[in-house]
This record gives structure tokens, sequence and C-alpha cells, in this order.
């Protein structure tokens, strides 16, 4: 990351990663809580 | 208001993080991605509407048949007015789609869940889809592959997110549906609000993407960016080719085989994964995998298929779109065997093979982009990349074909065993090595397909502007 970042983009950097970050995990927790039945049953 | 969404205003002032356009893109393709969760509702429509398997499945293949034909013929269109644009009219048709779709529910009509979800909600797919794609190129055109791979991986995520989350809405709005019991179904009111919800939140999300997705100014280059060491590369051009004059070269047909087969190995595996697992470990009429573990195999699947995208395209960045292809495809052909002939030796095993060969499946959608823009240069690649989606629709009609015609041929389903399957895994490898052939003869775009000096710029504020290029 080369490029100049101010403040208040800089909130905006952590928001937006912040969104999906949340998303995907929930995704990835949702789908691995799934995915261990797999090796417990 | 709605100017405010053309590509002259959305060029991104001095100092502006390229690293918001990622997130901007995953907001889109999280949303989208959804499509692939539509089981999880699927009975539960069709206890409602008292209709059969076929007359609800249909509204998938709707949806997926309008992705390919809406990124195919409106990727022209999303070239010339931009991401932002492009991604406000996507969430609209995607939203709406939902809300058509709840409309139909609660009123009983079919027809209206099919326009909504399957029209509406496709058009919003395949313009969704390729909306961020050649921005993300045009701003990291030192790592196109990750770039694309990052955006791509919401597509595959957006099913693992939407899956869970539609099991505890439906139990939210109906108390009796139980979602750990595959016999339960949701009623009516609860799918209008599953639908409501859905529509609303997705909107929602998808105008981060809005706001925040930027186009870089023509002559914006990373620092320390230098276009003539990425031009040295074998097959990445400088040039510039249109939409309308890529479909006329051998390459790009080329590059739509290789994508077909590749994809319709893959998708052969991931329409059967459930019952596949159950059959391939079965002794005596019995599986020794339970429904439940079958469930986690095919979730398991799902996290390598989204990993696959991000890892295999950001280290195509480093070994080249070509050879990335062969091993998607010559290494695919060996795990196929193997899955065919020793498949059945040992779960672990099995697991294995079915895992790196949904990595690769999900590699080869994440590549494809930054190979287009290897072969035909950074001008109209998300067209060319809509009308390429083409292939992607008939693989997902000719893949559960292939796969179901030779299973049906082989006995009834819960009566199948690893045998049952070789024939089509064996035929899965052919496929495959027809795709290896064609991405072998794939070579640069002869020169009288380029662009002149004039057509390859690209229109920023208006105004003509020369394109991000350094000679030759």
């Amino acid at each position: 990351m080369n490029e100049r970042v101010g403040g208040g983009q800089r909130v905006r950097l952590v928001v937006s990663w912040l969104v999906v970050a949340v998303l995907l995990g929930y995704g990835v927790v949702q789908t691995l809580i799934t995915a261990a039945k797999l090796f417990t049953q | 208001m709605l100017s405010a969404l053309d590509r002259r205003h959305t060029v991104a002032p001095p100092g502006y993080s390229r690293w918001l356009i990622p997130p901007a893109a995953l907001a889109i393709h999280l949303c989208i991605g959804q499509v692939y969760a539509t089981s999880v509702y699927k009975n539960s429509l069709i206890a409602h509407f008292d209709t059969g398997q076929t007359a609800i499945g249909v509204i998938f293949s709707i949806a997926i048949v309008m992705l390919g034909l809406s990124a195919a013929v409106a990727g022209t269109w999303v070239e010339a007015n931009g991401p932002r644009k492009a991604m406000f009219v996507s969430a609209c048709f995607w939203a709406a789609g939902f809300l058509v779709g709840a409309l139909g529910i609660a009123s009983k009509q079919l027809w209206l869940l099919y326009l909504g979800y399957g029209v509406l909600g496709g058009i919003g797919l395949g313009i969704g889809y390729i909306s961020p794609v050649s921005t993300l190129i045009k701003w990291f055109p030192d790592r196109p592959g990750l770039a694309t791979g990052l955006a791509i991986m919401g597509f595959g995520g957006g099913a693992m997110v939407a899956s869970p989350l539609s099991r505890q809405l439906l139990s939210f709005y109906d108390s009796g549906y139980d979602p750990s019991n595959s016999g339960s179904t949701a009623s009516g009111s609860a799918l209008v609000w599953l639908f409501v919800t859905l529509g609303i939140g997705y909107f929602v999300v998808m105008m981060f993407g809005v706001v925040n997705v930027r186009v870089p100014a023509a002559d914006w280059r990373p620092a320390g960016f230098d276009p003539a060491r990425v031009a040295a590369k074998p097959l990445v051009t400088t040039a510039n080719v249109s939409a309308a004059n890529a479909v006329r070269t051998r390459s790009f047909w080329l590059l739509w085989v290789v994508l077909f087969c590749n994809v319709t190995a893959g998708i052969g595996i991931l329409e059967q994964a459930s019952p596949m697992i159950q059959d391939f470990f079965r002794e005596g009429g019995t599986s020794a995998v339970s429904v439940a573990a079958a469930g986690g195999f095919v979730g398991l699947l799902s996290l390598f298929n989204m990993a696959g995208r991000f890892v295999w395209s950001s280290t195509s960045d480093v070994i080249g779109r070509k050879p990335i292809y062969v091993v998607y495809l010559g290494v695919g052909m060996v795990l196929y065997l193997l899955l065919a002939l020793v498949g059945q030796t040992a779960t672990a095993l099995f697991v294995l093979l079915a895992c790196v060969i949904l990595s690769f499946y999900g590699g080869g959608f994440a590549t494809v982009p930054a190979y287009l823009r290897d072969l035909f240069g950074t001008f109209e690649v998300g067209a060319i990349h809509g009308r390429l989606l083409t292939a992607w629709s008939a693989a997902g009609v000719a893949g559960p074909l292939i796969v179901n015609a030779f299973l049906d041929a082989q006995g009834e389903p819960g009566t199948l065993t690893a045998a049952a399957y070789r024939p089509a895994l064996f035929t899965m490898v052919g496929v495959l090595a027809v795709g290896l052939v064609a991405n072998l003869l794939i070579r640069p775009v002869p020169q009288r397909f380029h662009e002149p000096a004039a057509g390859r710029d690209e229109v920023a504020d208006g105004q003509p502007v020369a394109a991000e290029r350094s000679g030759s």
C-alpha cells in the first residue's frame, strides 16, 4: 500500500474491510461448524 | 441524481487508496453469491406451492441462464457506464428480484417467483458479477490475479453466508421450523419475510460497494509499477482489443472451451457432493458416512472452492495464466483419475482429492479475468468477460447432465457404489483433457485485432485520454 491515506479515508478503509470481514467471517465459522460434522460423526 | 453514478463522476481523486476497491467488489459478490444457497429453502418452497422439485429447481436455472445472458449482453454497457452505475443497477435488480419473489410467494403465484428471483434477480447477478472486474484490473495492473481473485472469492463466500443466515432467519420467522431436520419446512409467511429481509439487507450491503468504488484516473499507476515489465511476460499484451473483435479471435474461443471444461468437471462433483461421498463408502447397502457428515463434506468443499479462488488466482500473478490452467486441468485430470480408482479406499483421501479439485474449480473462475486482460488488454475486458461467462451457463447445464446421465444408467439413488461413478469420472478426465489442449493452443492475439491508438483510449470526464500503457 504505497498510496497516501488520509484520516477520513483510513476510517472508510477500516469500515469497508470490517463489513466484509464480518460477513465472510460469519460464513466461514458457520461452514466450519458444519464441516466439523464430517470428522465427528 | 443518477448522473452521480456516471463513470466521469467516479474518477478517483489523487491519493485515493486502491485498497477501497476490493471491499467494494466483495460487497457486491458476497451478496449475489447467495444464488448458490437456494437449496436451503427449496423444500419449503415445494411445500408452500404444493409442486415438484423441477418446478422449484427451475428458478435457479432461470437465474443462472439470465446471469450468462445479461453478462454477455450488458458487458459493453457496463464498460461504458462504469462500475458505480453498474453496481447500483445490479443492486436494484437483485433486491427487486427478492421483493417480487416475496410477492409471488405471498400470492402463491409461482410465475412471479420465476419473474422476480429468476429473471430480475438473474439480471442483477450478471451485471453485478462483471461490474467490478475491469475496474479491479485497472487498479491492480501489477497484481490482477490477486485483485479479481479477492472479488470472485466473494461469490463463493456469498453462499457460505447466505446458507446459515437463511436457516436462522427462517427459524426466527417460523418457530415451528427446525433447520436440523431435513424434513422440516418453513411456512409461507416465513419465506416471504426471508425474501424481504434478504432483498433489503443485500441492497444496503451493495450500497457500500456503490459508494466506495472509483475508477482510476487514466494516467494513474501504482507506485513503482512499470507496464513494460508486465508486458515482457509471455502472452501478456500492451495492446487493446474491443469486445466485438475479441469474439472473432481464436484465443477467445479456446479460452471459452477452457472455462467450459474446467467448470463442467467441477460442477459435476459439486452438484453430486453429498450423495457421492455416501455412495463411495457404501457396503452392503449401508453407507459408512452419515447424512450430517455428508453435509460437513459439502461445507468443506465450499471452503476450498472459495479459498482456491484467492490462492490460485494470486499464484497466477507469479507463474503466469497459461501455466496455472495447465495445473487446473492437467493435475485435475490426475486427481479425477485417483478419485475414480482409489477414492473409495479411505475417507480422508477422498475428501482431500475432492477438496483440491474444487479449489481448482474456483481458481478457474477467478483467474479468467486476468487471463483475458493478458490476451486482450484492459480496454473492454469487462465486456469480454461477460461474453465468456456464457461458457459458465453452458457448463452449468452440461456438468450435471453428464454425471446424472451416467448415474441413472448405473442404478437407483441410495444403492450406488464407487464403481457407479467411474464412467462419469473418466468422462470428466476426457473433458479436462480437451480443456488442457485448448489452453495449450492459446496464442497472443494477432495485431490485426488490436485497437488503433485512438480507439484504445479510455474516456474520463467525457474527454478521450491516453490509455494506461507505455508504448509499443
